[in-house]
């Protein structure tokens, strides 16, 4: 892929605007129920997880970290379920077991997501084993942030996944933050010093550039179908100031993507943010200063967006907690 | 029927599996030990070669490679040699294999297996000894199988192949060489079936892996004084088989809990605990623990004996049962 088509880039708006959709509404929820968990949202990392997800073919496998919200809905999984998850419910993803922390929907080849860091990139690497040794033509899809790079197990995994020449797209979103300190403490003068060094190719995108990042990741997934082996992208990220896993608040504001021809009036202390580093409203005045939609086209489907997530928030919501009993099944499958 | 040693039997059990499921693979090498046993393995590699790698010294990649492609519908076999290198697998194991089933709702599993050799095997010292299945059974979502027999051995594996679940093998590595008859077909052992090995009327020693061999001489030593000893091998530790246990408790009156693991929050304790808190009344007098005590295993022989729970102290717990 040079260029995506004005299709295409439409798609990976319409994703991206889900996912950030969601994570305000996981915001409200959280302001307006006591529930126990917390959330790593992925505001600011749309563009990356959506392109992600459109390089996916049916039969891939994707495993994530806990930030995971995005993933789950860019590839398609049914918000009002995701909801429920978050807070506990019956009709969550995950039956109320697993939590923000670990929504998955096996159905869309969305395996687990791990919150041990370095989780997820070994367990794609054995995904993407067993998809090589049934022959599929399937790849698999890692995701996690840099620190995952400081973890032992996460250079043991490249390592295996280049000498067995495992089909797998390393996707590390590097945010440069963990908390509130930062997330990687690697001599290595750049993270991709690191899988280079293992023989595996090195991709570096913008990760806020929503038609970078759908150029770079669908080549990279073609590179790894083609050639078997892995490849490793590093999507650079600025963190969004309202990430806190319990403090759940919108520094940078509600989401107004009209703001996108008005980027000049942004003030306040995270201007620079919204400015720079959003992906939603970079890819909102492309759309626009390229002619593939206009600014009431997208507030249109703005607004369906919303509807979903506010009915799909009235399905959470809805839904009961689950019975007490079902904390003791499932154990083993049978 | 052939005789075969209890590696042979583990290497034909696993031989049926890749016959039987395409999907069957193995990580790893010196699956028969690298003791007089090891040629065993040669079979495996000369009929599925193709189907086995030989994985970097990563053990925590090469667990969560076997656990993420058995939840990708492979079904890995994933050989660590000694068991204490699978300390470098702890989260793989336990956080990730082991809770996959549950916190997914159902939605996904992790099919594979963990082979590990445990125990005292003479000069191990007090890093290479180590039995862990205690610890590994202090957590749920993990089948934990503990080989004593070939005959076991090769039923058990090829149950632990065509499980749902993450499966450990565990044995001891003493026990590769032990001979006996063999059924030359397919066949199963169900796991959560304990194995009365020798059948008695005055005390019952519950035992799993090397200390049902131990056991077993004991009650041979005990019988020239007039003491029968029923000796039940565990065989699996997870699920474990409480209604045999206590079954035979209910005949004998009188309990001996034997096994490798430390004394504290130990397998032996764990068996005590699930014949006290079912069946008190059934005992006649109080159960004994033979087990570890809470000390690294030390280098030189006599130490090393010093601290194994061995045919001796078996002896001397069933006297001390007897007696009261």
């Amino acid at each position: 892929m040079t260029k995506p088509s004005h299709t295409e880039r439409l798609e990976l708006f319409r994703r991206m605007l889900h996912m950030r959709r969601f994570e305000e509404m996981v915001i409200r929820l959280a302001q307006s129920h006591e529930y126990t968990g917390r959330q790593h949202l992925h505001i600011g990392h749309e563009a990356t997880g959506a392109a992600v997800a459109m390089a996916m073919r049916d039969g891939d496998k994707i495993h994530t970290t806990h930030r995971n919200h995005g993933y789950v809905i860019a590839c398609g999984a049914d918000p009002g379920r995701a909801f429920a998850e978050i807070m506990g419910r019956r009709d969550g993803l995950n039956g109320g077991k697993g939590g923000s922390w670990h929504l998955c929907d096996a159905t869309r080849g969305f395996q687990s997501t791990s919150a041990m860091v370095g989780g997820s990139i070994a367990l794609a690497a054995g995904a993407a084993f067993a998809l090589k040794l049934a022959k599929s033509g399937n790849i698999s899809f890692a995701h996690f942030g840099d620190g995952t790079l400081d973890e032992g197990v996460a250079y043991e995994a490249l390592n295996i996944a280049s000498i067995y020449e495992l089909p797998v797209l390393f996707v590390c979103e590097n945010n440069s933050k963990a908390g509130q300190r930062p997330s990687s403490m690697l001599a290595a003068a750049r993270l991709q010093d690191v899988p280079a060094a293992l023989q595996i190719h090195c991709e570096l995108v913008d990760g806020a550039d929503s038609d970078a990042a759908q150029i770079v990741f669908q080549n990279a997934a073609d590179r790894v179908r083609t050639t078997g082996r892995p490849v490793f992208v590093e999507a650079t990220l600025e963190r969004w100031p309202g990430s806190h896993q319990v403090k759940a608040d919108f520094p940078t504001g509600v989401t107004d993507i009209s703001l996108a021809l008005n980027l000049d009036k942004v003030e306040g202390k995270h201007a620079d943010w919204i400015k720079r580093s959003d992906p939603l409203l970079r890819a909102t005045r492309a759309l626009i200063e390229d002619g593939v939609s206009d600014l009431v086209g997208l507030l249109e489907l703005d607004a369906k967006v919303n509807k979903l997530m506010e009915e799909s928030r009235s399905f959470a919501e809805a839904s009961p907690f689950p019975d007490v009993s079902v904390a003791f099944t499932g154990v083993f499958a049978s | 029927m052939p005789q075969m040693n209890l590696a042979e039997a583990l290497i034909d059990g696993l031989i049926w599996s890749l016959r039987a499921d395409p999907r069957a693979t193995i990580i790893g090498r010196g699956i028969a030990g690298h003791g007089p046993e090891h040629a065993a393995e040669d079979r495996l590699k000369q009929e599925f070669g193709s189907r086995i790698i030989d994985p970097p010294t990563s053990e925590a990649a090469v667990a969560q490679l076997g656990t993420g492609a058995a939840m990708a519908g492979a079904r890995p076999f994933v050989h660590y040699g000694t068991a204490v290198f699978a300390y470098e697998a702890w989260n793989q194991f336990i956080n990730e294999a082991a809770n996959i089933h549950y916190m997914s709702n159902g939605q996904l599993s992790a099919p594979v297996t963990f082979h590990l050799f445990h125990g005292i095997r003479g000069g191990g010292g007090p890093q290479h000894s180590g039995s862990p299945y205690a610890m590994y059974a202090n957590n749920p979502g993990l089948e934990i199988v503990l080989p004593t027999s070939p005959r076991d051995a090769k039923g058990l594996m090829r149950s632990a192949m065509a499980s749902n679940n993450p499966t450990i093998v565990i044995q001891n590595a003493k026990l590769l060489g032990l001979t006996e008859d063999v059924p030359a077909e397919d066949y199963y052992i169900p796991f959560g079936k304990a194995d009365v090995k020798r059948a008695g009327k005055d005390v019952s020693v519950i035992a799993c892996s090397r200390s049902v061999i131990d056991a077993l001489e004991a009650a041979a030593i005990l019988e020239n004084e007039d003491v029968s000893v029923e000796v039940i091998d565990i065989r699996t530790l997870a699920p474990l088989d409480v209604d045999t246990i206590i079954a035979s408790v209910e005949k004998t009156g009188r309990m001996v809990a034997v096994d490798e693991t430390y004394e504290i929050c130990g397998v032996a304790s764990e068996l005590i605990a699930s014949v006290v808190t079912r069946a008190f009344s059934a005992l006649k007098s109080q159960p004994v623990r033979v087990a570890r005590p809470m000390t690294p295993v030390p280098f030189s022989p006599p130490l090393e004996a010093a601290v194994n729970p061995g045919t001796q102290k078996i002896v001397e717990a069933c006297r001390r049962v007897c007696l009261r």
